[in-house]
């Protein structure tokens, strides 16, 4: 029998803080990863290759092209390539049924998704965490900004956070390292923007990339496609932060192609005891102990392990009392936005690629002026400026000598940018076992998943608004574009890969899963800090969020453990 | 403001890309500057089309270096274009776009049967440059909207496509023609001189 003081199911970002914040807290601690190893630095296999040594250039891989073959859900999502297709889980290995379009993009590696995420990290505020109290969606969160200010502020210092402090209430300022620099169709647009909207803002993107050295972890080199990996270290990935630093206590014992198929339980004590795990490779099955499980498997990779972990006491899914686990399920709404023209500014241009863009707060619903009453809560915007690139060359009319002096240098600025808006927390949103099993033997997810009418009046907002500014601040020819389809890819739910909120915390037992520290309220030493936890979806990029709830969650286990109480 | 619902997906998607810093691949600075243009277009040794017919891939060299002719730097023939594109229709496009392709290059012959009597390949290079005018022409109407080109010009807005793609993600055309953009600093707003320069792949 093989026991340890605490497992962590899931290697990812909170997987990684876990195991970090046990191991050195003193625990002896097991991470269990579904998906392969991967070793910093020597498995980024494509880091630095020159485009031309692709076969395909690098290719975006679209679904139905040949390359994408294995990946039908995985090559929904822009940001897999020829380049990084590695790093994304092959869709046979975990399918799920889709009852209305969703798309699941997962990792598939040591690591999960934090090899390959989007690195934008922003706090949230009280206008967050009181938005369901106050408008009556979803249940109460049981904390507030107080609670968990000082571990986002533990997590940025050790993760490196670049940034820009704005001094706004509803978009806190954090422990950043210098921003990067905007380029000039950026400083002009915001310029426009701030001149015509004083209440609005554009800054640059708050990215977990380094801009100082931390530790042995380098300064960004702007070598630009960060989803390859990144020997220097630069961005936050669990390869160069957390697991090396709960390697270094000598705790941690990382096992790799090991899928979790259900947390055991032991009803006479109340208390889960380990994890029942099929072997990737072999299929066959095993079992590891425990005195505390984390559960850090993504949103729908923790709901999943949870529904199937059933007992008499828990016939629907562990911890499962309440009937809320696998419902609220939410995501980011994007692809709803507008880009234009800027004239002149052909005397300025910028150097290194920076992998990182301009944001700009929430503006709408804070309580004041801009308040509207079509829609609740907000969005954001992400984007950027360029200027153009060969590639324009492909929408004009032209060819030979004459196309190739005119591409030789860069075109004119362009200025592009997407909201990503609020999703409400429904009951109707879930994920739910179905009746079919993948190779592993385990049930797969069928998932029920839309946009409601609050996300799509707030997406004609998202467009107009983004047009409006742009038009303000004097660009030329401003489109709107919003991509989302009824009952279609385009926009769906899922591919904005913020998934979150089937194992909600809450005050109460009755409507929510885990307590105020991500504890699940039927089995105290059950803790789940993913993305599976969240109350409401506010509209900021949530990574850094599930890790200071992790931190915290997890200095309240080992206190609660020192206590006797778990 | 006008509103496009055709090209949203992939604008938008260019966005999110762009903003995730993943718009454009990175050559590196490792790039070899040296590589011997002299003898660039012939083929690696060893190396044969496993789409095209040998008449075929000719074809396309043809008329992807009339797209992107040799300068001061190699065309796309020399760049290797046709050997890109080969790759492209065996490990990339799915099948009706594949036949699609090959058939434009058919119509292509077609045309030249019956402008010139001959094969693309074997009409002049004056008589060549006419027909991709027509082409040309036809592809991109002036006025017209960008996202409603006309269907029948599918074919050689897709050749023109993957050859500048072919070509500006070559190590010619990456780091002769343009300027790989080098990693270390990000200089986030620099000048650019009045008398032009060459921009970054």
């Amino acid at each position: 029998m093989i026991t340890y003081d605490a497992i962590v199911i899931g290697s990812g970002i909170t997987g990684g803080w876990a195991a970090k914040e046990l191991t050195e807290k003193g625990l002896r601690t097991l991470v269990v990863e579904r998906g392969r190893n991967v070793v910093h630095r020597k498995d980024y296999i494509t880091e630095h290759k020159p485009v031309w040594e692709f076969p395909l250039r690098n290719a975006r891989l679209s679904v139905g092209t040949k390359g994408a073959e294995a990946y039908p859900i995985q090559a929904r999502t822009s940001q897999f390539r020829e380049s990084n297709k590695h790093f994304f889980m092959p869709d046979r290995k975990n399918p799920y049924v889709e009852e209305k379009p969703f798309t699941w993009i997962q990792g598939d590696q040591v690591g999960g998704k934090s090899l390959i995420w989007g690195r934008q990290v922003y706090r949230w505020s009280d206008l967050d965490f009181e938005a369901n109290l106050r408008d009556g969606h979803g249940v109460d969160w049981p904390i507030r900004y107080a609670d968990i200010a000082p571990w986002y502020s533990y997590v940025e210092r050790f993760i490196g956070v670049s940034g820009e402090k704005l001094g706004l209430p509803h978009l806190p300022d954090g422990e950043f390292q210098p921003p990067m620099e905007m380029n000039a169709g950026e400083k002009f647009v915001k310029a426009g923007i701030e001149k015509v909207f004083p209440d609005r803002h554009v800054t640059v993107g708050r990215v977990a990339i380094l801009t100082q050295r931390i530790g042995d972890r380098l300064p960004c080199h702007y070598c630009g496609p960060c989803e390859r990996g990144c020997s220097t270290g630069s961005y936050f990935s669990s390869q160069a932060s957390t697991l090396p630093a709960a390697q270094a206590t000598g705790r941690l014992t990382i096992v790799p192609d090991s899928v979790v198929h259900s947390v055991l339980y032991d009803a006479a004590t109340n208390r889960v005891t380990g994890v029942r795990v099929v072997d990737a490779k072999t299929k066959a099955t095993r079992e590891y102990y425990a005195r505390l499980v984390f559960v850090c498997a993504s949103a729908l990779g923790t709901a999943r392990i949870l529904l199937n972990s059933t007992s008499t006491r828990f016939p629907n899914g562990l911890a499962n009392s309440s009937g809320v686990l696998g419902h609220y399920l939410m995501d980011h709404h994007f692809l709803a936005g507008a880009s234009g023209h800027i004239d002149g500014l052909l005397d300025r241009y910028y150097q290194g690629n920076r992998p990182n863009g301009i944001y700009i707060p929430r503006f709408r619903n804070l309580g004041d002026d801009a308040s509207r009453r079509d829609y609740m809560r907000g969005f954001g915007y992400q984007g950027g400026a360029s200027r153009g690139g060969w590639g324009r060359g492909g929408s004009q009319v032209g060819f030979g000598i004459e196309l190739k002096h005119r591409l030789q240098e860069p075109g004119g600025w362009t200025f592009n940018m997407t909201g990503f808006g609020e999703c409400l927390p429904r009951e109707d949103n879930f994920a739910a076992l179905s009746d079919q099993t993948d190779e592993f033997g385990m049930p797969v997810l069928r998932i029920h998943c839309t946009w409601g009418d609050n996300e799509l009046s707030m997406r004609k907002d998202m467009a107009a608004s983004a047009a409006e500014m742009l038009e303000a601040a004097g660009c030329k020819d401003v489109r709107t574009h919003d991509a989302n389809k009824v009952d279609a890819l385009g926009a769906e739910p899922g591919l904005g890969i913020h998934e979150m909120g089937t194992a909600r915390m809450g005050r109460d037992p009755k409507t929510s899963v885990l307590n105020a520290y991500n504890q699940a309220h039927d089995v105290p030493n059950l803790f789940v800090t993913d993305g599976a936890c969240m109350t409401s979806s506010s509209c900021v990029n949530p990574s850094i969020t599930y890790m200071a709830l992790t931190a915290r969650a997890c200095d309240h286990a080992v206190a609660e453990m020192k206590r006797g109480n778990v | 403001m006008i509103h496009d619902d055709r090209i949203t997906r992939r604008e938008a998607l260019a966005q999110v890309a762009l903003l995730l810093g993943t718009a454009i691949s990175t050559p590196t600075l490792a790039a070899a500057l040296d590589a011997g243009a002299g003898d660039a277009w012939r083929s690696p040794l060893g190396w044969v089309p496993r789409t095209l017919s040998p008449d075929q891939l000719e074809l396309v060299a043809v008329m992807a270096d009339h797209i992107i002719p040799a300068s001061d730097t190699p065309g796309a023939r020399g760049a290797g274009v046709h050997r890109f594109v080969d790759a492209l229709l065996t490990d990339h496009y799915p099948a009706d776009d594949r036949q699609r392709f090959l058939a434009g290059l058919g119509d292509v012959d077609a045309r030249a049967r019956s402008r010139q009597s001959k094969r693309f390949s074997e009409c002049t290079p004056v008589q060549q440059v006419a027909m991709l005018k027509e082409m040309d022409e036809a592809a991109y109407p002036s006025g017209g909207d960008p996202s409603e080109r006309p269907p029948e010009t599918w074919f050689f807005r897709r050749l023109k496509e993957v050859t500048l793609v072919g070509y500006y993600t070559s190590d010619i055309g990456a780091s002769r023609e343009l300027r790989v953009n080098p990693m270390g600093l990000f200089r986030g707003d620099i000048p650019f001189p009045p008398s032009g320069g060459r921009e970054w792949s």
